[in-house]
């Protein structure tokens, strides 16, 4: 029989990974990341809910982190939502965006739009700074992963450049 | 075209603002306390917080962390103030031992006689020509003792705001991340990063100036303790100088009265050593200004200390940890001073640094309203 008082002494013993832990390892930024390194993390997360259409953020809107969709779906757009909107990307769970605002201070180059009711994961510049500072070697490892994400993405725009530049000359 | 309705809003505002204040007016009495309890019981968190997370990244369990961080804390106070009380009485007894009532009142006697003749003889031809000074002084200290008397009621009230404010803090301790993220949860998704850039620059600009005022605590009372001892070693023959120089610096975290409280146990603790002895009685500072008992010395050593940690060691350690203007920080100080005391006074520096931090927030989000 289970006792709820021994429960309770005992819990976090034989604690289930969460499901924010589960959206987590997905996450590139977050590679080779141990159990403990991830509760680190899970402490610091914000868990925002957005519905179908709501602005995340906004194209030239001060830019203060990076979000994972937990659930739902997101669209990163140029243009206003009514005319000229240009679609960027559309993005599933397991992804992010926006993280480029963890390393300037630059406002927002595009618009996040929900698209579905949406969970989003929220980590901001002011958290991985006071990661920084009280386990300096796992924000060590979140900047060169992000470095290495971001190293992968620069890559890729390359490529899309030389290969217009290709097709353009043919 | 939104004229009118801009009017009704600002009108509407108006009235809400003032509604709100009249309201805090009436309730203020009654939470006074309480907001003071919490408003303590937050900075103690704020200085407490990070060594709680570093313990509980070891030991895995923030209880536990809790716990052993506060039994560390009470610990140490409890050994300051026993030592200091047992030492403070031990200090005592060999001063009543030596000095009788008349004994005393005979030396204050001396005391006014010397200052009368150090002085210019225009300045000597102006004292009262009763020569009861002596008795004047005596009826002083007895003024003192009596409404030290008073001050028992004082001190059980005390206890008990100290005994809520440490049971608030451990509360805080415990909960902080989860309260922190309660505040955060609550912020509308359109303001949600400006709230979260709000909540972060508060708690930077109160630790980074309670960092600060503990940075420049400790110096005053190393840079206390060593100019004591250099009195000591010109005959100064001063006692619990380790004790002396701990209350200056915590004294000096009040701004302004801080510094002269905390020259003021020096200053007991040379009279009382030295009474009796006529080379410390005739002492002259620099060989030139009469200085009985080394008075002058010690309010020259803390003069010192203090331009040193003001203008040296404070804008290097701390910089501008609130960026306030002085001229706001006299202003802050006087108005905290009018509404709290001594307390108000400690507060009102972070308190005004805090209220700059939302204000600022308050007009980038007035500016940059069409991006939220």
């Amino acid at each position: 029989m289970k006792s709820a008082k021994w429960e309770n002494i005992f819990k976090g013993w034989n604690r289930t990974e969460s499901e924010t832990v589960l959206t987590l390892k997905q996450v590139p930024i977050f590679r080779d990341f141990s159990d403990k390194d991830f509760s680190e993390v899970e402490k610091l997360i914000h868990h925002r809910n957005y519905s179908t259409g709501d602005f995340i953020f906004k194209n030239r809107a001060p830019g203060e982190g990076m979000y994972i969709i937990m659930h739902g779906a997101v669209k990163i757009t140029i243009g206003t939502r009514a005319k000229d909107e240009n679609i960027l990307a559309e993005l599933g769970e397991g992804d992010f965006f926006g993280e480029l605002a963890l390393f300037d201070d630059e406002p927002r180059s595009a618009n996040a739009i929900a698209t579905k009711d949406s969970e989003l994961l929220g980590l901001f510049e002011q958290d991985l700074f006071t990661l920084q500072e009280r386990n300096p070697v796992l924000g060590l490892k979140i900047l060169l992963n992000l470095g290495r994400v971001l190293g992968d993405r620069l890559r890729g725009t390359n490529n899309l450049l030389i290969q217009t530049q290709v097709e353009k000359s043919e | 075209m939104n004229t009118p309705k801009n009017y009704f809003q600002l009108i509407y505002r108006i009235i809400i603002g003032l509604i709100a204040i009249w309201f805090l007016s009436i309730i203020w009495p009654y939470i006074s306390n309480v907001v003071l309890m919490l408003v303590f019981a937050f900075l103690f968190t704020t200085v407490l917080l990070s060594s709680v997370d570093a313990l509980e990244r070891k030991i895995g369990s923030r209880g536990l962390s809790v716990l052993a961080v506060v039994i560390i804390l009470l610990g140490s106070i409890g050994t300051f103030i026993g030592s200091f009380i047992s030492q403070m009485s031990q200090q005592a007894i060999e001063f009543s031992n030596r000095i009788d009532k008349d004994t005393l009142t005979q030396e204050f006697k001396t005391l006014g006689e010397k200052f009368t003749s150090s002085m210019p003889e225009f300045l000597q031809n102006m004292q009262p020509s009763d020569g009861n000074t002596a008795g004047k002084l005596s009826e002083i200290i007895n003024s003192v003792v009596g409404s030290l008397a008073s001050m028992a009621g004082a001190i059980g009230n005390f206890f008990f705001i100290a005994a809520m404010v440490f049971i608030f803090t451990i509360i805080l301790l415990a909960e902080y991340h989860g309260f922190r993220k309660s505040l955060v949860n609550a912020i509308p998704n359109k303001y949600f990063e400006v709230g979260i850039k709000l909540i972060y620059n508060i708690e930077k600009s109160v630790s980074s100036y309670l960092r600060g005022q503990f940075l420049s605590a400790a110096s005053v009372a190393a840079m206390s303790v060593t100019g004591l001892l250099l009195l000591n070693f010109f005959g100064a023959n001063l006692t619990l100088t380790v004790f002396i120089g701990i209350i200056a610096g915590l004294a000096n975290l009040i701004p302004l009265i801080g510094p002269f409280v905390g020259m003021v146990p020096a200053i007991l603790i040379a009279f009382m050593n030295n009474i009796g002895n006529d080379v410390a009685m005739a002492h002259q500072l620099f060989g030139v200004v009469p200085s009985p008992f080394y008075l002058l010395d010690i309010v020259l050593m803390f003069l010192i200390v203090q331009q040193i940690e003001g203008n040296l060691i404070t804008p290097a350690l701390v910089g501008k940890s609130v960026g306030l203007h002085p001229m706001i920080v006299m202003i802050a100080l006087l108005i905290g001073g009018t509404i709290l005391g001594p307390l108000g006074m400690l507060f009102a520096v972070p308190a005004t640094g805090v209220m700059k931090v939302v204000l600022q927030e308050i007009s980038f989000v007035r500016k940059n309203a069409h991006l939220l």
